[in-house]
């Protein structure tokens, strides 16, 4: 359904080109749940920036049912703004506090159509029922609401439309934990109910594991490991991810924390390390590794590691 | 017992009402222990350190009841000159969560690596600057001699945490309050801080109150653990206890609500409603509304059970 192929975006600034996103290729079935995984800077939001058509790639191309999003003709354009839509990570600042809930959710619908008064009542009525909110509701603003339930209106308006594909940038990180899993109960429930896809951005690898059917594990720009989600965290290959699942703390007073698998800090998008990227904080990294940017490399079915190590032993 | 808080109610003065942010917490903590205090945002664990500090919002925070005391000495009946100069930054230090808004951006690290020791009169001249460097050494700055005169914004997120976590150390306090001193890190630079924490609590045998909402960082930190839920305690143990045989509904329900690395469940188990005003919060047990468990008697506050081994969680459950 949605496909990127080697897309890069970089921003010119007046200290040198911040290298955000450097060829990053992967593929989203229908009714699947993608991830992308990473840390701060590592160009996850940016990707789901351009999907949203908000950011336009420097290279390579989105494809949305094998149509490039960028010559897509106007009609299809506009279908396709329709048929994706998104939730923000933070339901305080992404909800116009100046109107009523029941204006937030009609913006996208009418945007697209013009429905009779008492249809588009009824198509909010319907929207604020899926997120499990009285109809009642479309008549408040949205300070009169908790963040647990800010959010969920968020979902309703990007379901308002009645959209193929949702991009979730971080949907519950602003939220508590016992408010957490209510929303992303619900953001499971929609998908079944309605078929809908989703491209998830998060940081938060439980949750990644727990939601995605697959995950691309972003470093710098680059993916370092994509596959499907079981197989990725149940047997990693690049040592990145094997830092990053390492480093999280569980809530098991048993498991020891492993400092070892990834030290120093996360390099500039600005001057990115030579080769691959990890190499500076790589616990394996040998000679290959900064001279030479590692090619995707097949280590299971469907399943993809970025590391000159897979190379050698494979070679 | 290095710090013994018993029945500490602090109420904040707002134009709606007074809102009961910590009512009736009592907690101790030994020499070189972490104790974790857990729970979700206004929950009260905040309000609960800035209260050891007496570092309350102006004019509307108040302590009204109870008694803090810190190796013996109630800090309830000092005068504000006293807690300046005794206690907040000397005996008593504090991180927060965000490094960026913790350091001045306008001044060099090593000034303010400095100033508590300076305030507090420990050191001056060559003796300071050694001493200061000697504190970023133990945080692991690399190079601490060179970067002295180096502002915040030279430094990555967590090389910040570091240079905070110097300034709290630097006068070698008794009691260390971290709060969520590394949610705003990523994951790999988080257990850099972890360790970090763990190693200068080894080094100085200091005391942590580590307040978190991460039931994870809270397992691979604390030696005890209090769950806290609007306003109050209602179950502290040792680690173990709380996260193998947690007694309360509501530690039960967060630690089923969370997904786990490694488990194949397809649903997590949430919990319905929301917490409590604590403008009103009602009488009885403050989780009753959402518990799965709720009987009649949760109308009346319920009691504080001992479960043995320093185990204990208020709820009516327990006490039939």
């Amino acid at each position: 359904m949605l496909e990127a192929d080697a897309i890069t975006k970089h921003y010119r600034t007046s200290r040198g080109t911040v290298r955000a996103v450097e060829g990053v290729s992967f593929s989203l079935p229908k009714r699947g749940t993608l991830a992308l995984v990473g840390e701060s800077g590592c160009g996850k939001t940016t990707i789901a920036k351009m999907v949203l058509l908000l950011e336009r790639p420097s290279g390579g191309a989105i494809r949305f049912e094998g149509q490039d999003i960028a010559t897509m003709p106007r009609l299809a354009l506009k279908a396709y703004r329709r048929r994706v839509q998104a939730v923000f990570q933070d339901p305080y600042a992404s909800l116009n506090p100046r109107l009523r809930v029941g204006r937030i959710i009609a913006e996208p619908i009418l945007a697209h159509e013009r429905p009779g008064r008492a249809a588009l009542d009824k198509r909010i009525a319907e929207v604020l029922d899926i997120v499990g909110l009285p109809a009642a509701a479309a008549r408040l603003y949205p300070h009169e609401f908790s963040g647990g339930q800010r959010q969920r209106i968020a979902i309703a308006r990007a379901l308002a439309p009645r959209p193929e594909l949702m991009v979730l940038d971080e949907p519950v990180s602003a939220l508590d934990v016992s408010i957490r899993a209510q929303v992303l109960n619900l953001l499971q429930d929609i998908q079944d109910e309605y078929g809908l896809t989703y491209l998830i951005i998060a940081h938060d690898l439980a949750l990644v594991q727990h939601f995605s059917s697959s995950v691309a594990v972003i470093y710098l720009g680059r993916v370092a490991e994509a596959g499907p989600t079981g197989p990725v965290f149940a047997d990693p290959r690049h040592p990145y991810t094997q830092a990053l699942l390492a480093a999280v703390p569980l809530p098991d007073p048993d498991h020891v924390l492993s400092e070892a698998a990834a030290a120093g800090e996360i390099a500039s998008a600005l001057h990115p390390p030579s080769g691959c990227a990890f190499h500076p904080r790589c616990p394996h990294a040998f000679a290959a590794c900064p001279a030479s940017v590692p090619p995707p490399h097949a280590v299971a079915d469907g399943h993809i590691a970025a590391c000159h190590l897979l190379q050698e032993t494979h070679a | 017992m290095l710090l013994q808080v018993e029945q500490l109610r602090t109420y904040l003065h707002l134009r709606r009402g007074v809102l009961r942010a910590v009512d009736g917490v009592s907690l101790h903590v030994a020499e070189a222990e972490t104790l974790g205090l857990v729970g979700e945002s206004g929950s009260g664990k905040t309000m609960t350190g800035l209260s050891l500090l007496r570092l309350l919002p102006r004019g509307a925070g108040r302590i009204e009841g109870g008694s803090i005391r810190l190796d013996g000495q109630d800090l309830t009946a000092l005068t504000e000159a006293d807690m300046a100069r005794d206690i907040r930054g000397r005996r008593i230090a504090m991180i927060m969560q965000d490094p960026m808004t913790s350091l001045n951006p306008v001044f060099s690290i090593g000034d303010q690596v400095a100033a508590p020791l300076r305030y507090h009169d420990i050191a001056s001249g060559a003796v300071l600057r050694s001493q200061v460097i000697d504190v970023l050494k133990r945080v692991r700055i690399p190079s601490p001699e060179q970067r002295l005169g180096d502002y915040p914004h030279q430094f990555s997120g967590g090389q910040r945490q570091r240079i905070v976590a110097a300034m709290a150390i630097g006068c070698t306090p008794r009691l260390l309050i971290a709060d969520e001193p590394t949610t705003a890190l990523d994951v790999t630079i988080q257990v850099q801080i972890i360790s970090l924490l763990k190693r200068i609590q080894q080094d100085a045998g200091l005391g942590i109150v580590l307040i978190t909402h991460d039931l994870g960082v809270a397992a691979s930190l604390c030696h005890r653990i209090a769950v806290m839920y609007a306003g109050q305690i209602v179950e502290t143990a040792p680690v173990r206890a709380i996260y193998k045989a947690p007694a309360h509904p509501y530690t039960q329900a967060l630690l089923a609500a969370i997904p786990r690395l490694h488990a194949t469940e397809r649903r997590l188990t949430a919990i319905p409603g929301q917490p409590p005003s604590l403008i009103d919060p009602p009488e009885g047990c403050r989780f009753a509304a959402r518990c799965p468990h709720r009987m009649d008697r949760c109308a009346e506050p319920p009691p504080v059970v001992d479960l043995g081994n320093g185990h204990s969680a208020a709820c009516w459950k327990l006490a039939a």
